[in-house]
């Protein structure tokens, strides 16, 4: 099982900033996405990122829904990779 | 007062009580901003909502901007008529609009400028004749039609356009030079240059580096003031304005300003570079106006004295606003027309509110 | 137009925002066809105000993707030459709002070069625009100005309600031969600084799949209350109903997806059927799309209509402050009232 890391895509100007928010979700739950796919959006700090899939797989569980904080580091979902 | 003779220093020509009222009025406008953007935020952390908060809806901060509206107003008396755009706080503040009433009108609430009808971009006083467009350029012939009033009228009132320099583009303002040329009519085109249109700069969308060359088409006088500075600006709009009050027809003036905040507040601004960003916080016409008061005699403390009294009226003023009622909701269907219709708009909707058991 | 069996929106695990499958189906588009290009304020860095040319800088550049000088009538114009000359431009005006600016190339020109021509040009643009309001940005930024777009002849004119059908109908209006305008509601793009409600977010499919104009779609199917509607109202509506289901109402929603051509035969289906219509609409009441919808059910469905009822943001300028703002404009509790009242 794979976290999907926030702290991985933090935006370099938002250095002083510790949360986020996520705004949407392009998977749902049990949904198989590929490598790189981009399966969320959060908002940091006024900036939009979008977070690729850090392997392929299937989301599992969503650990943060939308319009909810996190903090830096959090996990934002899981991933059961493929094979 | 107003000189036309080139003197050597600039202080010269800038008497002292102006030079503080000009300064007391941006560094106003400055903090109005800063606390604009404070009560603005609040409510849109750490998610930026816009329709969330005390303000909610768009907000176009003038920080940066305070030089031009406080060198333009300081030669213009309450008949004379101001246009402003989308971003017009510190033109509202340095033509004398009520500060409470523009307040409350941003803060959405009863007591506003417009009852919270109009919102930031939509201010009118008409005690000091002051009115918005937020529309590009849109607010620029409303300008012309003031000044063909006082030009009809035989008054000496003159009519000034505040508008971007992404604004020169646009049909509306070309339109207007020619019109306000042929009837050489008394009215100030003033082009605030802050290099942006929105993410787009200045060279990309416009052919020209100085705005001011739109007015060699129309055989309209023109001038661009280079430096973001009051007492520049000071000078040449003493001259722009004079000539309009004396019936010797329009004038193009575009002055530097800089844009310290974004287009609008929740723009990240990805598109601007950094050093354009930190460009644009160093050359700041608040402290060049603070080396012409030192010129003029002015301590530290004194200046002290004047942002504090800047300061202290800002703060009432949001204090006030705060304080005040929210619009009863039925005030909506009001105002659509001077002389009132009856029964207007058609309310079938509130009866069926009704019907069903109340209101929403 | 030959209907290939659509994928639909569940057909797929991934979901999109409705300014992502916009994006996709330009992406697309602008793949295949060297001819399609973007021109519009702010469309290059920015990925246009409300995301819908988002990343298109990066794969297409500068010069397929263009920032345009603050000069609608000039812009908007070069999009109906650029069209005659056999290229499909997607011209974006910011806010639907802002079209006073350029009116006269949208009313005089792009609609009716067409018919003036007896037929031998075409202008195949697409006019995209932001339309709406809930967010506080008062009179000059939170029309819908549905109406004022569909009554004059010659412009084709489609309003998505959500991601699936924002992508389909995307494809068909850059492969119309025709002027399409494409009105996009600011609060269903799905932007992080706006929060969507439920339900414009949906599956859409990788593939390309084009929404035929004149299918207006069956949102929700009942048999006591017709509601006909579009845009974001489409999920007020929905909101309205489920509401209402708990009380025994069964209440039909159609999204008429596309203004022009109008679909009229589904609107008389439902009210054959049910007998009471209910027409919601952001934009002004008088004059509209509201009117235009009871006339057609009117003509075609007399005998059968028992009830109608309109909800519509009221004959006035849309005000700033949110209790005055709220107050105009349709939420589900003035669906839901009208749709008890027709109902009784």
């Amino acid at each position: 099982m794979i976290d999907v890391d926030s702290a991985a895509v933090w935006p370099e100007d938002a250095d002083d900033v510790d949360e986020g928010v996520v705004a949407n979700w392009f998977v749902r739950e049990g949904g198989q996405v590929d490598e790189d796919e981009t399966i969320c959006e959060i908002q940091v700090e006024k900036v939009s990122v979008d977070v690729p899939a850090p392997a392929a797989g299937t989301l599992t569980e969503v650990l943060v829904d939308e319009n909810e904080e996190f903090r830096r580091g959090d996990p934002l979902a899981r991933i059961e990779p493929s094979e | 007062m107003r000189t036309l003779d080139v003197c050597s220093t600039v202080a010269i020509m800038v008497g002292a009580n102006t030079l503080q009222q000009m300064y007391e009025e941006m560094v106003t406008a400055r903090h109005y901003e800063e606390r604009l953007q404070e009560e603005y935020l609040e409510g849109k952390q750490p998610a930026f909502d816009i329709s969330a908060g005390p303000i909610p809806g768009e907000l176009h901060l003038a920080a940066g901007h305070e030089a031009s509206a406080a060198g333009v107003c300081a030669h213009l008396r309450d008949d004379d008529t101001v246009t402003a755009p989308h971003r017009p706080h510190h033109v509202a503040i340095s033509k004398g609009v009520d500060l409470e009433r523009m307040t409350a009108e941003i803060f959405g609430r009863e007591t506003g400028l417009s009852r919270g009808k109009g919102g930031h971009m939509h201010l009118y006083d008409p005690d000091v004749n002051f009115a918005c467009s937020g529309i590009i350029a849109q607010g620029v012939p409303p300008a012309v039609g003031a000044a063909l009033a006082a030009k009809k009228r035989n008054t000496d009132d003159v009519a000034v356009a505040f508008l971007g320099e992404g604004a020169i583009d646009q049909g509306a303002f070309l339109e207007s030079l020619n019109l306000a040329g042929v009837h050489d009519l008394p009215v100030v085109f003033v082009v605030e240059d802050n290099d942006w249109a929105i993410s787009m700069p200045k060279e990309r969308v416009t052919d020209v580096d100085d705005g001011s060359q739109r007015a060699d088409g129309f055989d309209v006088h023109r001038e661009r003031v280079d430096v973001d500075d009051a007492v520049a600006i000071y000078e040449a709009a003493g001259e722009a304005v004079g000539r309009a009050r004396d019936g010797n027809g329009p004038t193009v003036l575009e002055v530097q300003v800089h844009r310290r905040m974004g287009h609008f507040m929740g723009d990240p601004e990805a598109y601007r570079p950094d050093e354009d960003v930190e460009l644009a916080r160093e050359r700041d016409s608040i402290e060049r106006m603070e080396g012409h008061l030192e010129e003029h005699g002015f301590t530290g403390e004194d200046r002290a004295e004047i942002r504090e009294r800047a300061h202290e009226r800002v703060e009432e003023a949001i204090e006030w606003a705060k304080d005040q009622p929210q619009p009863d909701p039925e005030e909506a269907y009001e105002d659509v027309f001077t002389d009132e219709l009856e029964d207007w708009p058609e309310r079938r909707d509130r009866e069926l509110a009704a019907a069903d058991g109340g209101e929403e | 137009m030959a209907q290939v069996e659509e994928p639909g929106p569940e057909a797929t695990d991934r979901e999109l925002t409705m300014s992502r499958a916009m994006v996709e189906a330009i992406a697309t588009e602008m793949r295949e066809d060297e001819e399609v290009f973007v021109m519009g304020e702010d469309v290059a860095d920015y990925g246009g105000i409300f995301d819908s040319t988002e990343g298109l800088l990066e794969e297409f550049g500068y010069d397929r993707i263009v920032d345009v000088p603050i000069s609608e009538t000039s812009f908007i114009g070069a999009g109906v030459g650029a069209a005659m000359q056999g290229m499909r431009p997607i011209v974006e005006l910011m806010f639907a709002d802002f079209f006073g600016v350029a009116m006269d190339q949208i009313y005089n020109n792009m609609a009716k070069n067409a018919y003036m021509s007896g037929g031998s040009v075409s202008v195949p643009m697409v006019l995209m625009t932001a339309v709406g309001g809930t967010y506080n940005d008062a009179a000059q930024h939170s029309q819908t100005l549905y109406g004022t777009f569909a009554h004059l002849p010659g412009m084709k004119v489609v309003v998505p309600s959500t991601a699936y059908d924002a992508k389909g109908l995307m494809h068909a209006a850059i492969r119309d031969d025709d002027p399409v305008v494409y009105m996009f509601h600011k609060r269903l793009m799905g932007l992080a600084w706006m929060p969507a409600p439920e339900g414009p977010k949906t599956g859409v499919p990788e593939d390309d799949y084009e929404i035929g104009f004149g299918e207006a779609d069956v949102k929700r199917e009942g048999d006591d209350v017709t509601v006909v509607t579009l845009g974001l109202h489409v999920h007020r509506a929905l909101e309205a109903a489920a509401d209402l289901a708990d009380d025994g109402i069964e209440t039909e929603v159609i999204d008429l997806r596309t203004l022009v051509p109008l679909d009229t035969e589904t609107v008389l289906e439902s009210v054959r059927k049910t007998g009471k219509l209910v027409v919601v609409d952001e934009d002004y009441h008088s004059y509209g799309v509201s009117g235009e919808i009871v006339a057609r059910a009117s003509e075609g469905a007399l005998d059968d209509l028992e009830a109608v009822s309109r909800v519509t943001m009221p004959d006035t300028p849309i005000p700033y402050a949110r209790p005055l703002e709220n107050e105009v404009l349709p939420d589900a509790d003035d669906v839901a009232a009208a749709i008890r009242s027709v109902g009784e």
